[in-house]
């Protein structure tokens, strides 16, 4: 089985999960992307809506795993085929949220870009935005290192 | 998971309109967010749609420089399989009639 293993900052990283954890709650309810789609059926609406929450909970969940013992001892946190897809999903989940809950300050070029100065930033937005860069960089990473067979494929 | 047409309590001429409504080609198009990566997009458009690198690729800048990209077109119900494949990768997808057919 292929698999990375990716060695995080501990003093950097652990602070964010507190972030990550209070938006994986909030998207136990609500959909990261809301359904743009308007003539479903209600009935029909509603089943997605609750299949969809369950699928982005369960990626949350397989997210936060990944920050067990070892990531609090060694820093080190390991992806392979087994979690891949929920770790880059639950990626794309927590960055929506984090742009609806905490980054609408920002214009869609500086989210697109990640270029602020974080240090001009106040908390808690600063910790915010470096969740969001913190997300980013971890599903590039798993994106680029886990081949079609596993991701993308 | 049932890919439902119509209301299933509606009168049936109320019925028949919704069926003519949902007949047809029916086009998916991703929209444009400014959070999710253009790599993930790319990945996700060759998972769903069995895009080949390029094509994945010129999908996605068609979403980044135009907000929108027509990804398939066909039958109703396989296109909102579709679309509720892309929500669960959450990119935003809508779906419109095709006029061209």
């Amino acid at each position: 089985m292929k698999r990375i293993e990716i060695k995080l900052s501990l003093p950097v990283v652990a602070p964010l999960l507190d972030v990550i954890k209070e938006l994986g709650g909030e998207l136990q309810k609500h959909l990261a992307a809301p359904l743009a789609i308007g003539d479903l059926d209600p009935d029909f609406h509603a089943s997605w809506v609750d299949d969809l929450l369950a699928a982005q909970n369960e990626d949350v969940r397989v997210l936060l795993a990944l920050f067990n013992e070892e990531f609090f001892s060694e820093g080190v946190v390991a992806i392979d085929e087994d979690n891949a897809e929920h770790v880059v999903r639950a990626c794309a989940a927590v960055r929506l949220r984090l742009r609806t809950r905490h980054l609408q300050v920002f214009d869609e070029e500086t989210l697109e870009t990640g270029e602020v100065e974080l240090g001009k930033l106040q908390e808690p937005l600063r910790k915010a935005f470096l969740c969001y860069l913190f997300l980013a960089t971890l599903q590039e990473l798993v994106i680029q290192h886990l081949d079609s067979s596993i991701i993308g494929g | 998971m049932t890919w439902a047409k119509g209301h299933p309590s509606a009168a049936p001429a109320v019925q028949g309109e919704t069926q003519l409504a949902l007949e047809g080609r029916w086009r998916v198009v991703v929209l444009n967010d400014p959070v999710n990566l253009m790599s993930y997009v790319v990945m996700v458009f060759k998972k769903v749609f069995g895009f080949d690198d390029a094509t994945a690729r010129r999908h996605m800048l068609e979403v980044h420089e135009q907000g929108r990209s027509i990804v398939w077109s066909g039958l109703r119900e396989k296109a909102e399989a579709y679309a509720y494949t892309l929500q669960q990768w959450h990119l935003t997808a809508i779906l419109e009639p095709d006029e061209a057919h």
